[in-house]
This record gives structure tokens, sequence and C-alpha cells, in this order.
């Protein structure tokens, strides 16, 4: 490795690499332009010019259009294709036709509207028009509120402060509310699941305080590219939208490379860690100060790439020119880690799927993956981290041995050619609603007959006065309690509670870290478990479950530790049943216990297991929705009692992995439990559950599909090159004496 | 599916607003109470059929708590088909002896009409009849648009006696009904005496004027005194907190016997809405009561320490407070009388009005009293004063031009601060500004 090797060079030879199992090329896209709408006043094109801009990309224009003519839209917006102002000019048009018209604009965190305030200032500077846009959120100064409250044209926010600073507040708001012209919800593909559940009720509110006050807002949202925008954006918003995907925006040469790392044990088809071949590709490139970026699933992952990164480019870089970016790290810390990546001051980071939004970290050139992301637009967000303007770049995916990310790299046509996944909320989930409906009768009083935008809601009501939270008083329901509902509902976790990361190293001083929610505290702040943070490692020295802090030493040792999980199941009601095949399949509600067993000490350069220990934590309680797939005896003719066990572990691995490709969720959203002899019907049965209370629509969606996921799942196992079961496919080696493998796959052929 | 029973099932996940450690106790408290009343309750309600209420009209209901009502003395307010509830009720001068009341009112506005300063506390320019002394109880804590106001009481001054007015929201839907009759008894030049009125009842007031603002008249701007304000100033060092129950006790030398606390408010409320039975409230309403007249006492108190005028003996500490209260709003010799006042009081209290008060002389510009002051404040402190010797040093750098001195000051500032255990950042930037002045004096010497 002598001199300096371009960008160019090193494409070069990663083609020639053997184990690239797939190399795409995505071409260079010129722009098409449409001209500035004839609607659109002349300050505006004056302003826009000024900036250089003098047509507009065909979708700004659509979006221009028809939010003049009074449509709801969502546009289709890939990184870098100007969206801001597919929402900017029509917002500014409205202020310009009628200087009292409002706008809200959400954007899912604070950081994306601190980004966009000073882009949205510096267009209204260009613009020479008294209009005034400012962020709400938790650091605006009080001074600072009242003004935005009574003279803000644009105010700009999160979800989480209109769900506990805004609503609750409306009375404070009434010139806001009463002028609300357009609504703008950026990065509409993020709310999706629980999150988008939460929020889908927060709009529900929105639009009946703004009801209320006499206003009737039309919504833009902006989205990544998935396969539904549309339906999410109607779901989302409750209003009928018209979909503008006629993206204008010129495209780079991008590389798309798929990374399948060499098998090193041929027998049970084991891979080389993508971990360790993403940190050499990595700092190859990093060693020529090519600016990278890393996306890993899990925080922990994430903080063990950066501390062999840091390690194997030490002698080019200094320590401090790779940094790690993940949820848990407080926001001054992000913010000062965002500016130096735009400054070009750090070289590499490292990151979860956190950088997937549009925080503004300026152009990188090269993308590396550890692992598939878990769904087709995500992995195109993070590979638009690469390359957001006109020049080459590349994106290397380095496939897990796991399930679905074979199945990726065995299909590649389903990436590159196939439809995105779809993004599913459930506004309806008990739980959620019933939250959202005692924030609503804080807002405003409720009247029998009256709806909740589209559900009607008096059952609940109802019980919510029998629980003397609501009070009925001619025919209308007030809020009669002395609490504050907004403060107890977090939008973002399904744990009402977060556990506080306490760092006592230094006795005079304790400080605090970080925070996570208590589910996950289970497996990663237990006693004695090593937490990573930031690359530097600490060791939980005492877990204070209920007071939720974990007090933490920073320690210096070759592991790291990693937890199991006992569950357990109980199903409540059957709601649906059928069929298939040989097998019955029941939805229904369930009642899951999970415990935290023991954990394990794993050694950080070889990834051996070097100790374990156990966990004392309570067990914790969840009522949700799930599947049961249960088999008859006939099916599992021939096979030992002892060996069903295995069997079924083995079914509940392809099956929940294919489930989770098809209805776009995490592997920790949709959990597969197998049980040999479940309580309800005694027979062998493997489950499949929402992990999040009363459930968001997984299951429901998966017991619909479960037809075309069996097949498909014995067609990936029949494809798999392993002989008799292997990690990726059935999750268990082949060590019995049956080939399991085969087993597998008639039990699940069985059932088509 | 049946939601009912889902609901019952998922209810372990949902937080059914847990009561929190505070609102047990409250429960608790109010249990016994209750307990108490339930005895003499059987004895009054003998006889009555439950059933019967049950079959009642929503009409005969009204009616049965306009009943109930009368018996505490609140009378109906009819507005737009709702009803809300008033009380009026005279505490005369003739039967209380609270004659002095009305007399020291209206002296306290003389002296601010003589005085012919702006301060917080005057009264000047207000006809004693238009001072309301103004308190509301609420449904909650918070102050978002789920708290709603069920009791606005104030008190006023007439020529024959104290007049308590308590408006009260029989039920949550009669809310115009609730405001329109506390507007209507109202006049623009109406100024509130409050108690955290500004913060927490005003603003409260104007969020639920906001529900109703096509119903009833607009919501005045009205004057308005805080006095929790001024308790603050004048008493924050010296009592354990500034919640009007401990000021009454501490400072208006008033206690209250069988008083309901404020903070059950809510939870009767409910009880009240719940079983229609005003009784619940009769407590609340009773501690409202003492509340806004016990307000008229603090005023009296509080201004009456401001003009030398107290019946009590005034602390040292009360004394530098009000004066430098004097100072900030302007009135330099109304501020330096409360300092020399001060500095009668023996050793640590003195010392402290002895250092304010060369200060103040310093900006009057009587540099040889003001130094004078400072030297009395080292005399009377225990510990080197280090304020006051860095004051000493500036008048002998650029006034006495006695440099030699004013470095002898300086060192004993610096090294006085050295000892100090506390080196917070305020005094490092003193110590870093001393050392300044002794070099350039270093110089000069």
């Amino acid at each position: 490795m002598f001199g300096k090797r371009s960008l160019t060079e090193l494409i070069g030879e990663l083609r020639k690499d053997e184990h690239v199992a797939h190399w795409h090329e995505i071409k260079e896209e010129p722009a098409k332009y449409a001209p500035f709408p004839t609607l659109m006043d002349k300050k505006i094109k004056e302003a826009l010019e000024k900036r250089g801009i003098k047509e507009l990309y065909t979708h700004q224009a659509s979006s221009f259009e028809s939010v003049m003519a009074g449509k709801n839209i969502v546009a289709v917006t890939p990184t870098a294709s100007g969206k801001t102002l597919c929402y900017n000019l029509p917002v500014v048009q409205r202020i310009l036709n009628n200087k009292d018209s409002r706008a809200l604009y959400l954007f899912p965190t604070k950081a994306l509207s601190q980004d966009q305030k000073a882009d949205m200032n510096e267009f209204i500077d260009a613009l020479d028009v008294k209009i005034n846009s400012y962020t709400y959120d938790g650091d605006t100064p009080a001074n600072i509120r009242q003004i935005v409250r009574k003279a803000g044209h644009v105010v700009i926010t999160n979800p989480d402060m209109l769900h506990s600073a805004i609503l609750p507040h409306h009375t404070k708001w009434i010139s806001l509310f009463e002028n609300l012209e357009t609504i703008v919800i950026d990065e509409l593909h993020t709310y999706r699941g629980v999150f988008g559940s939460h929020v889908g009720n927060v709009i529900r509110r929105l639009k009946r305080i703004c009801h209320y006050y006499g206003s009737d807002p039309t919504f833009i949202c902006t989205s990544a590219t998935i396969a539904n925008p549309k339906e999410l954006s109607e779901e989302l918003t409750g209003e009928p939208m018209e979909l503008i995907n006629n993206n204008g925006a010129p495209k780079g040469k991008k590389h798309f490379v798929l990374y399948n790392p060499p098998i090193v044990n041929k027998q049970l088809n084991i891979r080389k860690k993508a971990m360790r071949v993403v940190n050499e590709i990595a700092a190859t490139f990093l060693k020529e100060k090519i600016q990278t970026i890393v996306f890993s699933r899990s925080r922990v992952s994430v903080e063990i790439i950066l501390s062999h990164l840091q390690e194997l480019v030490k002698n080019e870089l200094q320590r401090k020119s790779i940094r790690g970016y993940r949820g848990g790290y407080l926001p001054k810390q992000r913010r000062e880690i965002e500016s130096s990546l735009r400054n070009g001051e750090t070289i590499g980071v490292v990151s979860t799927n956190a950088l997937e939004l549009g925080v503004d970290i300026g152009q990188l050139q090269v993308c590396v993956m550890n692992g598939y992301p878990g769904s087709v637009a995500s992995s195109w967000q993070q590979a638009g981290r690469a390359g957001r303007r006109k020049d080459e770049s590349v994106v290397i995916m380095v496939a897990n041995s796991s399930p679905i990310d074979q199945y990726i790299f065995q299909h590649p046509e389903f990436f590159f050619e196939g439809s995105p996944e779809t993004a599913r909320i459930n506004k309806d989930n008990l739980i959620i609603l019933v939250d959202h409906l005692k924030c609503a009768a804080y807002e405003l009083p409720f009247e029998r007959g009256g709806d909740f935008d589209d559900v009607n809601v008096e059952e609940i009501l109802e019980y919510l006065a029998e629980e003397r939270v609501l009070h009925e008083q001619r025919n209308k329901w007030f809020w009669m309690n002395d609490a504050f509902p907004a403060h107890n509902i977090s939008l973002r976790s399904a744990a009402q509670e977060n556990v506080v990361i306490i760092d006592q190293s230094q006795v005079e001083s304790h400080r605090v870290i970080g925070e996570m929610d208590t589910f996950s505290a289970m497996t990663l702040l237990h006693d004695e478990a090593i937490y990573i943070h930031e690359g530097i490692q600490f060791q939980v020295e005492y877990l204070d479950w209920e007071e939720k802090k974990a007090f933490v030493r920073e320690v210096d040792v070759e592991y790291y530790t990693d937890a199991n999980l006992a569950v357990n199941l109980k199903v409540l009601e059957i709601d649906k049943e059928k069929h298939i095949g040989d097998g019955l399949l029941e939805y229904g509600d369930m009642m899951v216990t999970a415990m935290a067993t023991i954990f394990k000490k794993i050694k950080l350069e070889t990834f051996e297991n070097i100790g374990a220990g156990p966990i004392h934590l309570p067990e914790q309680e969840l009522h949700t929705n799930g599947i049961a797939l249960s088999f008859h005896r006939d099916q599992l003719d021939g096979i030992d009692q002892n060996e069903i066990e295995q069997l079924l572990l083995g079914v509940a691995h392809v099956v929940q992995h294919v489930a989770c490709v098809r209805v776009m969720c995490d592997k920790s959203d949709l959990h597969a439990v197998p049980e040999v002899k479940a309580i309800h019907s005694e027979k062998p049965t493997v489950f499949l559950y929402d992990r999040y209370p009363g459930g968001i629509g997984l299951s429901e969606s998966v017991y619909k599909q479960m037809g075309v996921i069996i097949q498909e799942a014995r067609d990936y196992i029949q494809s798999c090159p392993c002989e008799g079961g292997c990690p990726s496919c059935i999750g268990i080696g082949a060590f019995s004496e049956r080939n399991m493998k085969q087993a597998v796959k008639r039990l699940l052929g069985s059932c088509i | 599916m049946n939601l009912k029973s889902k609901l019952q099932r998922m209810k372990g996940h949902m937080n059914l607003e847990k009561e929190n450690k505070d609102s047990v106790h409250v429960k608790q408290i109010q249990a016994e109470m209750k307990s108490q009343k339930e005895q003499i309750d059987v004895k009054q309600n003998k006889g009555i059929d439950l059933d019967e209420s049950m079959s009642k009209t929503e009409h005969e209901l009204d009616n049965d708590l306009i009943v109930k009502w009368k018996k505490l003395e609140f009378f109906p307010y009819h507005f737009e088909g709702q009803v809300a509830y008033q009380r009026r009720k005279l505490y005369a001068f003739s039967s209380t002896g609270l004659m002095n009341v009305r007399e020291s009112l209206e002296e306290i506005s003389q002296r601010w009409e003589c005085s012919n300063i702006t301060h917080p506390l005057s009264n000047k320019d207000v006809p004693l009849s238009r001072m309301l002394f103004f308190d509301t109880e609420t449904t909650g804590l918070s102050t978002g648009a789920g708290n709603t106001i069920f009791l606005i009481g104030y008190a006023r001054v007439l020529d024959n006696g104290i007049e308590v007015v308590q408006h009260l929201l029989g039920d949550p839907a009669s809310e115009a009904a609730f405001m329109h009759g506390f507007l209507m008894d109202f006049r623009e030049d109406d100024y509130l005496v409050s108690y955290n009125g500004k913060a927490f009842d005003w603003p409260q007031v104007k969020s639920r004027h906001a529900f109703v603002r096509n119903l009833v008249p607009r919501l005045p701007a009205f004057g308005h005194i805080d006095l929790l304000h001024a308790a603050r100033r004048l008493w924050k060092h010296e009592l354990p907190s500034c919640r009007l129950s401990i000021v009454e006790q501490e400072k208006l030398g008033i206690k209250r016997v069988n008083d309901t606390p404020g903070s059950m408010a809510p939870l009767l409320y409910y009880d009240y809405l719940h079983d229609k039975d005003p009784k619940h409230l009769e407590g609340i309403i009773e501690h409202n009561d003492q509340d806004v007249r016990s307000l008229i006492d603090l005023y009296i108190a509080i201004s009456n320490r401001l003009f030398h005028k107290s019946n009590d003996e005034m602390t040292a500490n009360e004394h530098i407070q009000i004066g430098r209260w004097f100072e900030q709003t302007g009135s330099l010799d109304l501020a330096k009388l409360h300092y020399e006042k001060g500095t009668m009081f023996d050793r640590n209290g003195s010392s402290e009005a002895f250092f304010r008060l060369g200060v103040l002389l310093k900006k009057l510009g009587n540099v040889m009293e003001a130094k004078d002051s400072f030297l009395s404040c080292m005399k009377m402190s225990a510990i080197p004063h280090v304020q006051s010797l860095i004051e000493l040093a500036k008048i002998e750098e650029h006034h006495d031009k006695d440099v030699n001195r004013a470095y002898f000051y300086a060192k004993e500032a610096h090294a006085a601060l050295k000892r100090g255990t506390r080196l917070t950042g305020p005094n490092q930037r003193t110590i870093a500004d001393i050392e300044k002045r002794m070099i350039r004096l270093k110089q000069k010497i």
C-alpha cells in the first residue's frame, strides 16, 4: 500500500474480489425541469433566481400546483432531491396571499427541525418579506415561546412536542389554530409501527383542535421510497391524498455491491463474520481519507465496529476522526458529531439507522452496511448517504449468515427490481388509542355521538368514565383527573419509563451518559453487563430496577456480554382460525411473559464464549396479538419425541425471518417461539407475536399472508447450499442423526 | 370481540393515571374525614330512598342540586340554559371588630399617594372597593387545557364589612354560566391582589375563558398585585417555604383549625361530581374563603412593613430586603431609611445593612459617609466582609488617593477570599479582579 489511492482505483480493486456476489451499477440521470408555475408570486421567483435556481424540478412544480389547488399531497423524494421546496414554496405562497396564514412543520426529530429552520430562514431572507419562522421544542427559551405562539407564521416542531406541549395548551395557541392552512409532515416513512400508530393519533387530536377553532388545513407529506406512500399518508392523516412521484432531480453514478463473506465451515455453511469484513473494507477506504459511513443494526455492534476501526487505522488517523452515532447519545454530543462530519473533521462514522433520516451531515463517498438493514426502503435510505450530489459513489452491503441476508443475496432481483416494502400503522391499537383518547379528552371534552376523527369511541369513553378518569355530564365527557396525561405517554417506546445510565467512574461527579427503554435494559444493562458508549466500555455495577437507574463504571476488558431472554406464551382468546394444509393457523390475543435468564461473556477478538452468569430481574408481562401455527400428529409421523423441539425451532427460525421481510418489520418487533406442547391446544406449535402491547397489526398481516410465507420459507431452505441445515436457514446445525433440514422442509410442505 | 373485556385485560399495560404518593396521602385524610362526616350524614339522611333518586329526570336532579346548594347559601346563576352557583357573604365590621382593616387600607393608600412613587405594591388611584383579593381552586395542578377552575373567590372591603364572593362551577358542562356570572360582577377598573396569581390563577382564568369566549364578554385586563413575589422577597431566607399557610402562621399569626388543605381540592371536586353532594366541597369553600381574607391581612402586613408602621417587630433582614426592593424601583430615600433601620440591629444583621447603606450612599455621591458605613460593616461583621474591603480599596484608590491603604484593603480582601473554601466561578472571577487591582496598586506605590 504505497501512495494515495483514489476512490476509482479502490472501486476497480473491489471489482476483482471473488466474494462480490452481485455488482449493480446505477447510471447517472440528468435532471428533469419544469418552468416556474404561473401562480407563483414574482417575489418567490426572484428569490429562487438569487439562489441560482432558474427552473423547478418536475416534482417540485407538481407539488406546488396540487397544493395551491387545495389538495393534500404526498411527494416521494429520494435523498438530496430538493424536497424542501416541495413544501416551502406553497407555504410561502399562501402567506403572501394571506398574511395571517399559518403553517405547522413536523419533523421526526429535533435535529431535523433545526436544519429546516436554517434552510427556511435563508429562503425568507432572500425573499425580503416579513415571515416569521421558528422552531418550537424543548430548547426554545421561555421568553421566545410567547412570540412563537402569537406570531409564528411557520412553526417547526416534532410530534413529541405537538403531543405534550402544544395540543394540551391549545388555548395559548389560538392564533395558530384559527389560521392554520398547511401541515407539513416530513420523512413520512419513519411514521410506521408503534411510533407511527402514536403519531396517527396525535394527528387525530390535531385535526380535532383545528376543527374546534374552525380551520381545515391541507397536508403536505414527503417520503422516501416505500411501496405504499399514498396508503400510509392516508392512514396517518385520515385524509385523501394525491401522490407526487415524478422525481426530476439528477443522480450521480452509484455502484451497489453485494459482498458475501467467504465460507469458513463448509459443512455448517458458516461464513466469516460480516462484522470483520465490514471492518476491513471500511478501513481500506478510511486509510485513504475517503469519507465513509458504516451502518450497523444494533447499538452494541456500532460500538464494537467503532472500537475495531479506531484500532485498525490508528496509524493513519486520529481516534477522534472516526465517531459513533446512535440513540442513547445525548443531543449535544450528536449535534457536535453532525457538524464535524459536515466540515470534514470526521472522516468516518459508524451509525445505527439513526442517521438514515435527513440529518444534514453533508455528502459522503462510501457507505458500508453490516448486514441487510432489514428493509428495502431502509437500505436505499442508507445508500443515499453516499454521493448525495452528482459524484460517483459506492455502497457495499456485507451479508450476515442470517436467512434474510442470504435470501436477499440469492435473489438480488428482489432488492433491485422488486417493490419496496409496505409501511404499516395501527392507529386503533387499543392501548395507543386509549392513551390518546385521554389526551384528547384533556384538551377538549368529548360529545356523545361525536367520533374521534374516523373511529367511534363511545365504549372506551364509558370505560374511562367508569375508571373515574373522565366524568360524564349532559352527554359530554370531561377530563376529571389531576394528572397531565401527555406526560405519561411516550410516542417512541413501548415501555413508559426509560432507564437512566449513570457513570460513576469519578466518585465526586456522577454523570448521566444516556438512557434506554426498560425492555432493552433487561438484556443490555443487567448487573455485570458490559455497556459500550462511544467506543468506551462500561460495566454495569448495579441496576436499580425500581428507580430505573443503571450505575456503570468505565472498564477495559476483552469481552462483551450477550443476554438470553426466556419467553412463555398463553393464548387468551382466538379471533380467527383457518386450516393451511394439514396445519391449523389461529390468530388472537395472547399473554407473553419474558424474563432475562443468563448472560454470556464473548471475547472481542475471537467471538468465543468465555463465561456466563445469571440475571435477576422481575418477569415482564405483555398482552398482545399473535398467531399460532399448530401441527397435527400425522404431520410429525415418525419423528422422535425429543427431536420435535429442534424441528420446531427450525420452523420458527425460518418462518420468522421470511415473515419479517413480508411485513416490513424488525426481527425484534415480531417474535417467534416454538412450543412442543402448547397449553391451549396441547399440540406442537410455533407462535409469532407482536412485541408491542395490544399489537400493531404485524401478526394480523402475517395471518393473512401465511400461505405465501410458508411457501417462500420452504423454497428458501431448498435453495440453501448447506447439507443438513445451517444457521442461515433453519438456524441450527445438523447435530442429530436425522437430516433436520429435510424434516423442516417436509413439515413446511405439509402446510401448503 | 368484546371491547369491554379486552379493555379489562389490557389494564395492566395502560397507565390509568396511577395515584402518586401525595394523592394517596390525601386519600387517607379524606377517608378519615369522610368517616366522621358519614356518622353525621347517617343521622341527617335517614329515610332517603336511593332508588328514588335513580329514577328522577335530569331536570329534577338539577333542582335537587339547587336545593342542596341553597343549604350552603349558594344560589343558582342561570345563563344559556346552564346553572352556576354564587355565594355572597358579608363579614360585618360591627360584629367582628374588623374595623381597623378598612382604616389600615385607607392609610396605606394615602401613603402611596403622598410618597408619589411607582411600586408593584402601590394601590394608589385604586378605590378601596375596587381591590379584589383573589384566589381560585382547580381540578389539577398542571396549566394545560384539561385543568378546570371550579371555584373563584374574592374579597372586597366595603363600608360595612368584608364581602367574600364565591363562584362555583356546578358541573363541567356549565362553564359559560360560571364564567359569565363572574364577569358580570367585575368592572374594568378592578384591581386584583393574589398569591401566585400572575403565574398560575390568572393564566388559568384566561385559558378557561378561551373555551367560552364566544358566549361571554371579553376578559378585561386587570391591574394585578401578586403578593407571592413580595413574600418571597421578604421572607425567602427565613421561612422554610413561602406557601400561604406558612406565611399566615409565621407572619400573620393566623392559626387555622380543621382546615382542608388546598391540595385536596381536585379529589374533593371529583367526589362532588360523582355523588352530586355539595357537602364534599364545604371544606374547600371554607378554605378559599379564608384564603382571600388572609390576603387582605397579608397585604396590610407587608405594606405596613414598607412604611415602618408594622405592629410586629421587624427583623434586620426584612429591612434590608425592603430597602433593596425600594432601591431597585428607584426610591432611594425610602431604601436608605430601611437600611439605616437595619443597621440598628446587633452584629451580623447590621453588617449587611451597613454594607448596603454604603453602596447606596456611594451611589448618591456621599463618599465619605459611604466609607464610614463600610468601616462600620467591617466592625460589625464576624468575618472579614470581602465586598466592603473591595469598596474601601476603591474609595482609597480613586477618592482619597491613598494607594498604600488601598493596597492594604485589597490584600485583606484577597486573603479572605483565599481562606474561603468555596472557589466557585464568581468567586474566582472576583479573585482575578482583585489580583489585577493589586498589581496596578503595587506599580503606583
